[in-house]
């Protein structure tokens, strides 16, 4: 209490100092003014010296409260200097103090007392927390989902024992390691898992996410699992675990599309053997007997050579249709002549055109810009436009091939023909899966697998497909590309850069179509 | 338009040139051609020399390694699915025993079978190029090595 009276004393002796300032001055200014200038008014006088002594009374008290204040001031520092979550704030220093020091001095070490005794209680807190967290483990360990914790760095602090069986290691193996080291995943599409990561932490304070047909490629022994994931991210979290991800496997569900994938495969695979023999034969006899046969075998002959060629292309349908539909289908966007990419396409489907007494007519605008292609894909799209458009041609036997640069940069390229149209009420649902006109099936063969896989290729190089036409009169198909320039420049991709995917093959830095 | 037998040349509107001449004198003469179909072994041979190349049929994927190994070939022609050794494997086992570099040889892969996207990565990285066999002709084959003889 000693040091209250001696606060209570300072306090007092600064209040008394600052009134007798004022009335100093006063008097000073009063007896000031009297004396030098006698002719003034004494009541004017006074009442100015009152105006002035007033105004430093009024400054004086204003130090002298600064002065009172100053040891509660110093009592607030540090109470925050020891709140948790300001720790910012730093403590303050009490040789400074002028007025109260023992008293503040004393009250300060009092609280920092306090602080320094509650770590008993905040261990206890804590404890309770890695309790809880211990709760939580053990709860985990006998979870049959895998989980994984990670840090801020990626780091894995926590995986239940699912986690581990499920990838084939020890949970020592995995604790403590970077998740990339772990999980080595491939996302069938949209956001990665790091992309959403990286996104979450610019931008979100917690997120989630789920995957599906995520593929974890887990070394030879165990073979790859195919599984659904969720992920779930908090910036804030407290024990270190930013971001948690459960993963659902799916490998048996998945492979079930997978087998019918292989069953295409192998379908394709025994369709393509024979298929090759007969396209080598037929070739045979083109080259080296065509000449001496009388003009109508030469035309059969020419038929068969057209049928098996149409039969190819129908079989690599039927394989990437496959792909679409297991999301298999991967294509690979390289930098191409389009103008030369073109004119060998459309050179290859002369022959069907001519065996049905139609001729292709190919309008290139010069100086077109390298396209970014998938050649296999590419080549897949236009054959069947051209196909389609053999087939819808009707008596009339003129296609026509375009391919100009738009307005806004994009390669576009029609095919056009002049037969049969399509009516109104059918237009919009040409590229659904087995769409067909139906009034025209008793006269044209196909399976509406053309158009649906067209759409998808053309989309997936980023593209627009489209169709104009009106009964009667015939159809136009176009599709646009992007030249090459402008995708690079969205997105930089230097990988592969010495594979060049040609239509139904590749080689190492060649082309193909080169000629 | 005409309606009538359709002329000989159907590429006639469209102006491409011809077949490209075959140079005298091949770089890549000396061809094995690993198949284990005889009929398309029969066809790439006899495609393969009317062009001037010079080939040799291997049936087994065991031998067509062994043969391999000789280093007397240029382009090597791989079928996939073959006896006793895949494709894959040959590749891999020429890989694996360092023997690889020390072939001249180019290795094709010509198949018919559709790839797991996994071995298609193998492939790409092991081979120096691929080719669907239903989808190119004996012919379009002597095409597609010329241009090893024309690199770009």
């Amino acid at each position: 209490m000693d040091y209250f009276d001696k606060l209570a004393k300072q306090i007092a002796l600064y209040v008394f100092g600052a009134m007798v300032i004022s009335s100093v001055i006063t008097a000073v200014i009063t007896w000031f003014c009297l004396y030098l200038f006698p002719t003034l008014p004494a009541a004017l006088v006074i009442i100015g010296a009152l105006a002035v002594g007033l105004i430093s009374a009024f400054f004086a008290s204003r130090v002298v409260a600064e002065y009172i204040l100053e040891p509660l001031r110093v009592l607030w520092k540090a109470i925050l200097h020891v709140s948790p979550g300001q720790h910012e704030v730093s403590p303050p220093d009490l040789e400074k103090i002028r007025i109260g020091r023992e008293l503040v001095t004393s009250l300060a070490l009092q609280v920092y007392q306090l602080a320094s005794s509650t770590p008993s209680e905040t261990k206890a807190s804590e404890q309770t927390t890695s309790k809880t967290m211990i709760d939580h483990a053990n709860i985990l360990q006998t979870f049959p989902l895998p989980i994984f914790v990670m840090n801020k760095d990626r780091i894995i602090v926590f995986a239940n024992p699912a986690a581990a069986a499920y990838i084939g290691k020890t949970l020592q193996e995995i604790i403590g390691i970077n998740l990339y080291s772990v999980l080595d995943l491939a996302f069938s599409e949209g956001e990665t898992f790091d992309q959403w990561l990286t996104k979450s932490r610019t931008s979100k304070v917690t997120s989630e996410k789920l995957w599906s047909h995520v593929r974890l490629s887990n070394g030879e022994q165990n073979g790859d699992k195919q599984l659904d994931m969720a992920a779930y991210y908090n910036k804030d979290s407290t024990d270190n675990a930013e971001t948690i991800i459960a993963l659902f496997d799916k490998t048996a569900e998945y492979a079930k599309n997978d087998d019918g994938m292989s069953f295409v495969a192998i379908a394709v695979h025994e369709l393509r053997t024979p298929l090759t023999i007969l396209r080598g034969y037929i070739e045979v006899f083109q080259d080296e007997v065509s000449g001496t046969l009388d003009p109508e075998m030469a035309d059969f002959l020419r038929k068969m050579q057209a049928s098996a060629q149409q039969l190819s292309s129908f079989v690599s349908n039927i394989l990437h249709v496959a792909r679409v539909e297991a999301d298999q289908l991967y294509l690979q966007l390289h930098e191409e002549k389009w103008e030369a990419m073109l004119t060998s396409i459309v050179k290859d489907m002369a022959l069907r055109a001519h065996v049905r007494d139609k001729k292709i007519q190919l309008s290139i605008q010069p100086n077109l810009p390298a396209a970014a292609v998938d050649t296999v894909g590419m080549y897949e799209v236009i054959s069947n436009l051209i196909d389609n458009a053999i087939k819808y041609s009707g008596k009339s036997n003129r296609i026509i091939v375009r391919s100009y640069l738009r307005d806004d940069g994009l390669i576009e390229t029609t095919v056009q023909d002049f037969g049969i149209g399509i009516p109104t009420s059918i237009i919009g649902n040409l590229f659904e899966k087995f769409y067909r006109n139906h009034r025209s099936r008793s006269s044209v063969g196909g399976t509406g697998l053309g158009l649906f896989l067209s759409k998808t290729i053309v989309d997936a190089h980023g593209g627009q497909i489209w169709v104009k036409s009106k009964e009667g009169e015939g159809s136009v198909f176009g599709f646009s590309l992007l030249p090459y320039a402008k995708l690079a420049s969205e997105q930089k991709n230097t990988d592969n850069k010495d594979i060049k995917r040609v239509a139904h093959g590749w080689i190492k830095n060649h082309s193909f179509y080169k000629r | 338009m005409d309606q009538s037998a359709p002329t000989s040349n159907p590429n006639s509107d469209i102006q491409i040139p011809s077949q490209p001449i075959v140079p005298k004198e091949l770089r890549f003469k000396n061809i094995l051609c690993i198949e284990d179909e005889r009929f398309i072994s029969e066809l790439y041979a006899r495609a393969l020399e009317k062009a001037g190349y010079s080939v040799t049929v291997e049936v087994d994927g065991k031998k067509g390694l062994e043969q391999a190994r000789t280093n007397n070939f240029d382009i090597i022609l791989l079928d996939i699915m073959l006896p006793s050794m895949t494709g894959i494997e040959i590749l891999k086992a020429l890989h694996d025993s360092g023997d690889r570099a020390k072939l001249k040889a180019r290795f094709i892969i010509t198949t018919n079978l559709e790839q797991k996207d996994e071995t298609k990565a193998e492939i790409e990285k092991q081979a120096d190029g691929y080719i669907i066999k239903a989808e190119v002709t004996p012919k379009q084959l002597v095409d597609f090595l010329q241009t090893l003889e024309n690199p770009s």
